[in-house]
């Protein structure tokens, strides 16, 4: 496995600019989250590193070899897409074994490595059967097989789990993080499902516009997102207005502390848990909708200056009336700025 | 009216279907019946059972006398292997070759030209898929055009098959354009290629083996529609043995109708023969197992 290093790469199409700028390193066995809404850049930056897109300006490389201008084939690396895109005409077995057979190892050898693999994924035994008999969650396991066989310095999964439906999705996802975990893999993650990248990823980069707005832990992005567009697209967000001065921030219904955060008008981050429903509570609000989730209430409350805001409540504290008290969590507040840059963290307020 | 469908539809469905399928399949039948009766002069084919049309047509009867008077070009000997020999009548073995010549072509230029426009955006690519269609105008039209420009072709076998290939290319590239619209080309391809296989490789490994649904009903469309050609054949056609269509076209209405017949059906089992052995080659030929 390999480091990968995407250096100032922007690429353009005729006359549109698809990626602008996109500097990233995944260290040797991390797994990177590329994390955006369609259109955001995200796959370009994928196929680049895969070869099959040349930046227009930039570079790509492995460990310290520049493969820029290599091409795909020549790059070793282990390719899964939303499609499986397995090979029809050939056996599942015949499938995993096609790259080692592009490099001349010998028929018993790549039969036996394809077995083995098959066993790692769970699905061995279905080494005889056409590709097209299988359910999606095996086609994807069979995907995901061919790209390792090889051994690929980077593995590249463009929404690999796309496809599948939701209980499949969470299982596959634990699985297959764990097993990317222990073969060390280095690998590129493209994904639209902040859910996905937050459970498989190390580290998350969100791209918007062909920009990266952030990177950062899964824990890092949800928690100090560093714009309004990073809080909103990774989780709920509600973002409120807010002015600190001397270290305080009035929210206008609240004052809470905020010591160390820059002063003047601030955009704050309000997750949909930073409210309890509280009988005691300082805040009174009315709530316009509320959906009942098991574990939790999703709740739409108006706040006392009138703004909207959504929130995850616990059904054991809150009544049913409409009108409702709240307290609020000083320390699950992130004030941000819209305007910083991408890479820079927002101030937090401390705990 | 719900009630009305609910009572009758599926019956009514059944009825059109059946009446439409037995009105299709009538000529046919009464052919291959026409070709065992001893005369055909009515509406109805008459004096069964005879084998003697399908002997003549297949050469084995001793009344060459009546086959030459019947037009027939010498016959053809095929060696089958064992000491075994078929003969079969020359027009029928140059139209079913011509014909395969044509999906030849086809096959080297049609599946390229396919997968060009399904997989890359190219200036001018609507060009292209509208002049590879463009050839569905009538055989006559596309006949007088290829006199004009290639006088040269004019008459030649090799001629006929251009032509044809030229005639039933839209078949080919629309069959094969659909199959690759329906996978996932692009990721299929750049899977092959991410796991190291150079393009052409790819193409020749991957895309063409997964595209050969396509690619075969390709081919029987082309090949059926080129073995039975007539106007552009009796536009280009000009001396020597004769494609079948234009053989049959000249004795069909002579008194040796039942011997056209026997042709005919002959010529229905041939087309059924090549479907056949294409659809077998399809699911097993480009198999590239065994790895």
């Amino acid at each position: 496995m390999a480091r990968v290093t995407i250096d100032s790469v922007r690429k353009v199409y005729d006359d549109t600019v698809a990626v602008e700028n996109v500097s990233l390193t995944v260290p040797d066995g991390e797994i990177l989250g590329l994390l955006g809404p369609s259109g955001c850049g995200k796959t370009t930056t994928l196929r680049t590193v895969a070869g099959f897109e040349t930046p227009t300006e930039g570079t790509v490389a492995f460990d310290d070899e520049d493969v820029t201008h290599v091409p795909p084939e020549d790059r070793n690396i282990g390719l899964v897409f939303q499609t499986y895109a397995l090979f029809d005409n050939m056996t599942v077995g015949e499938n995993v074994a096609f790259g080692l057979k592009m490099r001349g190892v010998d028929p018993a050898k790549r039969r036996a490595r394809a077995e083995e693999l098959l066993e790692l994924l769970g699905i061995g035994g279905l080494s005889d059967r056409d590709p097209q008999t299988l359910s999606g969650g095996q086609q994807q396991r069979v995907g995901l097989a061919r790209a390792l066989a090889i051994e690929p310095r980077v593995l590249l999964l463009d929404e690999p789990m796309t496809g599948l439906d939701a209980k499949l999705k969470r299982r596959l996802r634990n699985e297959l993080g764990e097993l990317l975990d222990e073969l060390g893999v280095t690998a590129l993650y493209v994904t639209h499902d902040q859910a996905e990248a937050m459970s498989m990823c190390d580290r998350i980069a969100v791209m918007n516009d062909g920009h990266v707005e952030q990177v950062g832990t899964p824990r890092e992005v949800y928690e100090r997102p560093a714009n309004a567009f990073v809080a909103d697209f990774v989780g709920t967000a509600n973002v409120l207005d807010g002015v600190v001065s001397d270290g305080t921030l009035d929210l206008g219904f609240e004052r809470v502390p905020a010591a160390g955060a820059p002063e003047g008008p601030a955009t704050v981050v309000a997750r949909p848990e930073a409210f309890r429903a509280d009988s005691d509570g300082e805040i009174p609000v009315a709530v316009t909708e509320r959906t009942y989730q098991g574990d939790h209430v999703r709740a739409t409350v108006t706040l006392p200056d009138e703004t909207a805001v959504t929130l995850r409540l616990d059904p054991a504290t809150l009544t049913d009336d409409e009108n409702v008290r709240l307290t609020l969590d000083p320390t699950a507040l992130h004030v941000t700025d819209v305007d910083v840059e991408a890479d820079s963290d927002g101030a937090v307020i401390p705990n | 009216m719900t009630a009305l469908s609910r009572r009758f539809g599926r019956p009514a469905v059944t009825l059109v279907l059946l009446v439409t399928v037995t009105f299709l399949i009538a000529p046919v039948a009464l052919t291959i019946v026409g070709s065992f009766a001893r005369e055909w002069t009515g509406v109805f084919p008459a004096g069964f059972v005879t084998f003697r049309n399908w002997a003549e047509v297949l050469g084995l009867a001793d009344s060459i006398g009546s086959q030459r008077s019947m037009g027939w070009d010498p016959l053809v000997v095929l060696p089958v292997g064992d000491g075994l020999t078929l003969m079969a009548p020359a027009e029928l073995l140059f139209s079913v070759g011509l014909a395969l010549g044509g999906v030849l072509i086809n096959l080297v230029v049609g599946v390229p030209i396919a997968y060009a426009v399904s997989r890359y955006e190219f200036r001018g690519k609507e060009w292209v898929n509208a002049v590879s269609v463009l050839p569905l105008v009538p055989g006559v039209i596309l006949g007088v055009a290829f006199l004009r420009a290639y006088p040269v072709l004019s008459g030649t076998s090799f001629g006929l098959i251009v032509g044809y290939s030229l005639l039933k290319a839209p078949f080919m590239v629309m069959a094969v354009q659909s199959e690759f619209e329906s996978m996932p080309l692009r990721q299929l391809e750049e899977s092959a290629r991410s796991l190291g296989a150079s393009w052409p490789r790819t193409f020749l490994t991957v895309v063409v083996p997964n595209a050969r649904s396509g690619i075969v009903s390709g081919a029987i469309i082309c090949w059926t529609l080129a073995a039975a050609e007539f106007n552009f054949s009796y536009v280009v056609w000009a001396k020597g043995t004769q494609p079948l269509a234009l053989f049959l076209q000249r004795h069909i209405s002579n008194s040796t109708f039942t011997k056209a017949a026997a042709a005919v059906s002959m010529f229905f089992c041939i087309v059924v023969a090549i479907t056949l052995l294409l659809q077998a080659f399809g699911t097993r030929g480009f198999d590239t197992r065994g790895t």
